[in-house]
């Protein structure tokens, strides 16, 4: 028998796994529709960070255990750091190969 | 190093016997791999640095998220080369990280004190937002610095 606590938390876990997806969606959706490199890592190093730190933080809820929340925290940090670090490194390399970045104006 | 397993092994202390010492060496080798010596972050300022970091990571998340969805897609992007205040490779590099992980800026390229960002609005204080970011970096590991000069977007 669920109690109103357990259902109040469920309602949160699902309410914050509803809104990374969601984040997870409009990065997607950025990397479809902008124009070029540059932009599209915008796309995915913002809306993914959000995105998967609302998801840990469902998960933590649905855990309820401060060790295995920990671990969550550990996992969105290692995967920001490695995200942020292949953004970087990407964005290096079209600097390199002199790709000129978009700008307003230019058709899509 | 001892600390992040024992959150992996999920409060294990059994897998201690394996994860304290893999941990050590991991320390160990790691240390003696870094080429400079390795900067002291400072509690309070990793405090101050973390509740700065959530604050912008979620108006990152929100601001391209809206910018992705709505029809008329506003944007106005352009790299900027920003003149580098911090001291030290490490700072640095936390710096060049962070700043691709929050609202509208993305880190191109580190320069010998220059770093290189893809800004994707123009419009707005970036240079002065960017400024806010180092100073928060500095504060981490304990290093002041003297007001950014700013600059046009």
């Amino acid at each position: 028998m669920m109690s109103t606590l357990d259902t109040l938390t469920a309602g949160i876990e699902y309410a914050l796994y509803a809104a990374g997806a969601f984040f997870f969606l409009a990065g997607s959706v950025g990397l479809v529709r902008f124009p070029d490199v540059y932009t599209r890592l915008h796309a995915l190093t913002k809306a993914d960070n959000l995105g998967l730190g609302l998801v840990c933080l469902g998960l933590a809820v649905r855990a309820g255990s401060p060790v295995v929340a920990l671990k969550l925290l550990l996992i969105w940090l290692l995967v920001l750091g490695a995200g942020a670090t292949a953004c970087y490194l990407v964005a290096e390399a079209a600097r390199a190969a002199e790709v000129a970045p978009w700008t307003r104006g230019e058709r899509r | 190093m001892t600390a992040i397993w024992w959150a992996i092994s999920e409060g294990d202390t059994a897998a201690l016997a394996v994860g304290a010492p893999a941990a050590l060496a991991a320390a160990l080798i790691s240390l003696a791999l870094h080429p400079d010596p390795l900067p002291v972050v400072r509690p309070l300022g990793l405090l101050r640095f973390a509740g700065f970091f959530l604050v912008h990571s979620v108006r990152g998340g929100i601001d391209v998220a809206l910018r992705a969805l709505k029809p008329s897609m506003p944007i106005d992007p352009r790299i900027i080369t920003y003149d580098l205040r911090l001291p030290g490779n490490t700072a640095r590099v936390v710096f060049t990280n962070t700043l691709s992980l929050l609202p509208g800026t993305l880190s191109a390229k580190l320069g010998r004190d220059t770093l290189e960002v893809h800004v994707l609005d123009c419009a707005g204080e970036v240079t002065a937002e960017i400024a806010r970011v180092e100073d928060r970096v500095a504060d981490l590991f304990g290093v002041r610095l003297a007001p950014h000069a700013g600059g046009a977007c």
